[in-house]
């Protein structure tokens, strides 16, 4: 294992000692931590499917049968990444007083202004995002990247042949999916 | 003459031709004056960086010593202060640290003043000191007054140099820098706009006069623009000096060379620690004053708004900010101009992704800013206000920062995550002094809040304020010289952090006495309202709102002291109950959001709360030492240890097995508590449909769908409701 391997396994454990932590915030970003952060990801996890980026802490962007999808690292997976995945979760809102005190003691929102939804994985329950909103306002679709344009023109690696006949995400059209 | 005679940049060109130029170069993303080589650099690297390290060092050594000549405590304890140095066409070549913000503010007011021909009338000669804060001409607020001086060589223009600096008071209905009582420019206070102020290195005695007449404590304004002035004499006297030993030739070709090597800089860092795609989030503001004192006519009024923002990288590294969906700007004081939203791009981006090599107008060059017109960040209407517009800025802002965050964890720089800003409301106040004279400033202290969590650690702990990136909250003693008021406490707010895996950082709040005067009127403005303004990412929660305001008039402080009796010290002890209301009796005021007081008297209490940011991560996945350790440390209640952490406490240590037990009982409890979002979709529809909302989140969603037909579209497809369908009122 390289240094600088190791050194990414301890960024990700959070186990890297806060003077080298320091540097690395300080230092030039290295060319290849993609890669290397990917490849050791993907040692970690228990399923087999490639992992094409990470998109939080818990989901990521996999290659599954000839698409892309979007998979927690439990296994469950929640469709295509183009979809919002949050529109395939489990969902708990808190907006009550009492349901919000409970977080935030006298210094909530105000029930009628805000609401706290919070989603959670259905095959492991984790909590994977928590949306401050305004009620009705629509959920929101946190990222969708353009996987062609990262992989081909960014990282100048082979990524999935079906990526390449996949047009780039285009503004405002994806947001409604 | 071209600015550019082929290879080299000449002396003798007009700032007019030199702007057009630059903006025909840069409009569709090209080149920074078409510089397609970096000539200066390649030719003789060392004698390149040589020149911006001495012109890097010239504008933060100017400030540095300036603000030591400063009587300002907002300059001298919390370096509101920046200089920088501009090329002929006003753009910024190197820069101090401190109030960056203003970097492209400052640059916006030298455009305006090329554009409106200043060079032919009032004329800009050598010696000259020009002024202005006024934001449609390029500022964020009345309170940040800037000044700007030419750089001549050889009797021609060739340069800028500016200077910015937070004032304390402007003169304007209200007590301080940021009047927020008002529904329009007319109160905001003395307007400098665009002014000759001085010559021949010298402020005019008739400006001067003007000052002293027209703000509360013009000792602090004369002062503060003395240093600035100082700060940009300073700088060019050294720039002169330099040229004097590289000539102007190379000088000029390098330091235009310097800002294209940054956009392409900005370019290749995007390319290098972000993901191209689309990038979507949304913040919320609201500005509470139906019915507070004092208040005019039309600004009377309770606001929501929603802060929608799609940040877009390309294949070529440019990011793109579009606030589409954002609300109308209006009677009140938080509108943002065009320049306002470049300071707040820049000082962020700065900060975020601009932190080595060299930072300067190439990385400005290197985005778009899409800025719907008349809405809340982009005001074209100029008789409004915009005093209090970082109260926007911040969670646009902030906003930008979480996004980005995502952005750096999926390419795997989780060391350069970071939630950022937090709200950082604003105390100000004025009225008689302790020492018996009329004073109103500003109380910085709030430039040292607690900030969004980061990846890998807890955010960073009353320390933090996005605007300044130094983060000083200064000595009480120092604003209690400064401000009639003494210091009972000014603790770490507890629970202030959003909660997280890891948490973000701990704010404080601040109780003070008033001390040897019976007028004294306070207010505080710029926090999120009845809404959270901070979210937290990846299961982390927002940062609570720091929207109550806790007076007490009369109290029986006295008499507690002498019987031995508890005071309070802090905003809250236990995350439950507000000690002022716990521990003392008197006429107790609490109020919500924005807050103007009426006049207070000797020994009565105030309370402020400052701002926090989110927290990363699920909060059941927080190592249990950590909360423990947050508990003994006053940073965490043993209330939200249990009940938003699951951490059971033996002592001031972690029970491990009580923990876990605790944990997996509330994991199972929201699983079973939570729906399919889709059941959850179906059920809310209804209440859309009824429009089944408070009048101000109605107002909100009126607003947005008329200034954004895509928003109003994309609103409607979500919910499935017809084209037609509007929000009843």
């Amino acid at each position: 294992m390289t240094q600088n391997e190791k050194q990414i396994r301890d960024l990700l454990d959070g186990t890297l000692p806060w003077s080298q932590l320091h540097q690395a915030m300080s230092a030039y970003k290295e060319s290849g931590r993609f890669q290397t952060y990917v490849r050791i990801l993907q040692e970690r996890m228990s399923w087999p499917e490639r992992i094409l980026l990470p998109l939080t802490d818990r989901l990521y962007i996999v290659e599954k049968d000839g698409h892309a999808a979007v998979k927690c690292d439990c296994g469950h997976e929640f469709g295509d990444y183009r979809e919002n995945w949050k529109l395939s979760a489990l969902i708990r809102v808190r907006r009550s007083e009492d349901e919000l005190r409970e977080i935030y003691g006298p210094f909530a929102c105000h029930p009628d202004w805000m609401e706290l939804r919070e989603f959670l994985c259905p095959g492991c329950g984790a909590l994977l995002e928590v949306d401050a909103a305004v009620p009705g306002y629509p959920v929101t679709f946190d990222f969708l990247p353009d996987l062609t344009t990262f992989y081909r023109d960014w990282l100048h690696e082979p990524a999935p042949t079906w990526l390449e006949g996949q047009p780039a995400p285009s503004s405002k059209a994806w947001a409604s999916r | 003459m071209s600015i550019l005679d082929s290879t080299r940049f000449v002396v003798g060109t007009t700032a007019k031709e030199a702007l057009e130029l630059s903006e025909q170069t840069t409009a569709h993303g090209g080149p920074y004056y078409g510089i397609d080589t970096l000539s200066a650099r390649e030719a003789d690297p060392l004698r390149y960086e040589s020149l911006h390290t001495q012109l890097r060092s010239a504008v933060v050594a100017a400030r540095e010593t300036a603000r030591r000549i400063s009587a300002s405590p907002a300059i001298r304890e919390q370096g509101e202060f920046v200089v920088a140095l501009y090329t002929l066409a006003g753009d910024a070549i190197v820069l101090s640290t401190g109030i960056m913000v203003h970097v492209e503010t400052v640059s916006r007011f030298i455009k305006w003043m090329i554009r409106n021909d200043y060079e032919a009338s009032p004329g800009v000669n050598a010696g000259d000191i020009f002024g202005n804060n006024d934001s449609f001409i390029g500022d964020v607020q009345p309170a940040d007054m800037m000044d700007v001086v030419p750089v001549h060589w050889g009797g021609h223009l060739i340069g800028w140099i500016g200077a910015v600096s937070h004032v304390l008071d402007v003169g304007g209905v209200e007590p301080g820098g940021e009047v927020a009582i008002i529904g329009d420019r007319y109160g905001e206070g003395m307007f400098v706009t665009g002014e000759k102020i001085g010559s021949n290195d010298d402020l005019h005695r008739d400006y001067l006069i003007r000052c002293e007449r027209n703000v509360r404590v013009p000792i602090y304004w004369i002062l503060d623009e003395k240093a600035k002035v100082s700060a940009c004499l300073d700088v060019r006297d050294k720039v002169l000096e330099i040229i004097g030993k590289v000539g102007i030739d190379y000088y000029l070709t390098a330091t235009h060379e310097f800002i294209e090597e940054n956009r392409r800089g900005q370019l290749a860092r995007v390319r290098s620690m972000l993901v191209p795609g689309h990038y979507r989030g949304v913040t919320h503001y609201s500005s509470l004053y139906e019915g507070a004192v004092g208040v005019q006519r039309g600004a009377a009024v309770d606001l929501l708004y929603a802060i929608p923002l799609e940040m877009t990288v390309d294949e070529t590294g440019k990011i793109c900010l579009d606030f589409d969906g954002m609300a109308e700007s209006g009677p009140h004081t938080s509108n943002c101009t065009v320049a306002a939203m470049d300071g707040g791009l820049f000082i962020t981006l700065t900060q975020m992704m601009g932190f080595d090599g060299k930072v300067n107008h190439g990385a400005k060059l290197a985005t778009e800013l899409v800025l719907p017109e008349s809405s809340l960040v982009n005001v074209v209407d100029e008789t409004s206000a915009t005093s209090t517009s970082w109260g926007v800025l911040i969670p646009a802002f902030s906003l930008f920062q979480r996004l980005l965050s995502r952005g750096f964890f999926a390419r795997g720089f989780l060391e350069e995550v970071f939630l950022g800003g937090s709200a950082t409301p604003f105390m100000e106040g004025g009225g008689i002094s302790q020492y018996g004279s009329q004073f109103g400033a500003g109380h910085f202290e709030c430039a040292s809040c607690g900030s969004g969590a980061r990846a890998l650690l807890d955010g960073i702990d009353v320390g933090y304020a996005g605007w300044n990136p130094e983060g000083d909250m200064g000595a009480a003693e120092v604003w209690e010289m400064e401000f009639p008021l003494l210091y009972l406490g000014r603790r770490t707010f507890i629970d202030s952090g959003g909660a997280g895996r890891f948490r973000g950082g701990v704010t404080f709040a601040s109780i003070w006495k008033v001390h040897n005067s019976n007028d004294v009127t306070l207010s505080s403005k710029e926090h999120s309202g009845r809404v959270f303004d901070q979210a937290g990412i990846f299961g982390g929660y927002p940062a609570p709102t720091a929207h109550r305001h806790v007076a007490v008039r009369r109290t029986d402080l006295d008499q507690r002291v002498a019987n031995n009796e508890p005071i309070p010290h802090s905003m809250s002890s236990d995350g439950e109950h507000i000690d002022v209301l716990q521990l003392l009796k008197g006429e107790v005021e609490v109020a919500e959001g924005q807050y103007a007081s009426a006049p207070f008297s000797e020994g009565d209490i105030y309370t402020h709360a400052y701002g926090s940011g989110g927290g990363y991560g699920d909060p059941l996945d927080r190592d249990p030492e950590r909360v423990a350790a947050d508990v003994s440390n006053g940073m965490v209640s043993a209330r939200a240890a249990r009940q938003t952490y699951g951490v059971v406490l033996t002592g001031d240590r972690a029970n491990p097995e009580a923990t876990e037990e605790l944990r997996d009982s509330m994991r199972r409890a929201r699983l079973a508590d939570a729906v399919p979002t889709q059941d959850w979709l179906a059920s809310e529809r209804a209440r859309v449909l009824a429009s089944d909302f408070a009048a101000p989140v109605k107002t909100m969603y009126r607003s947005s769908m008329t200034m954004s037909p895509a928003f109003a579209a994309e609103f409607r497809w979500f919910w499935g409701l017809d084209e037609t369908w509007e929000i009843a009122r």
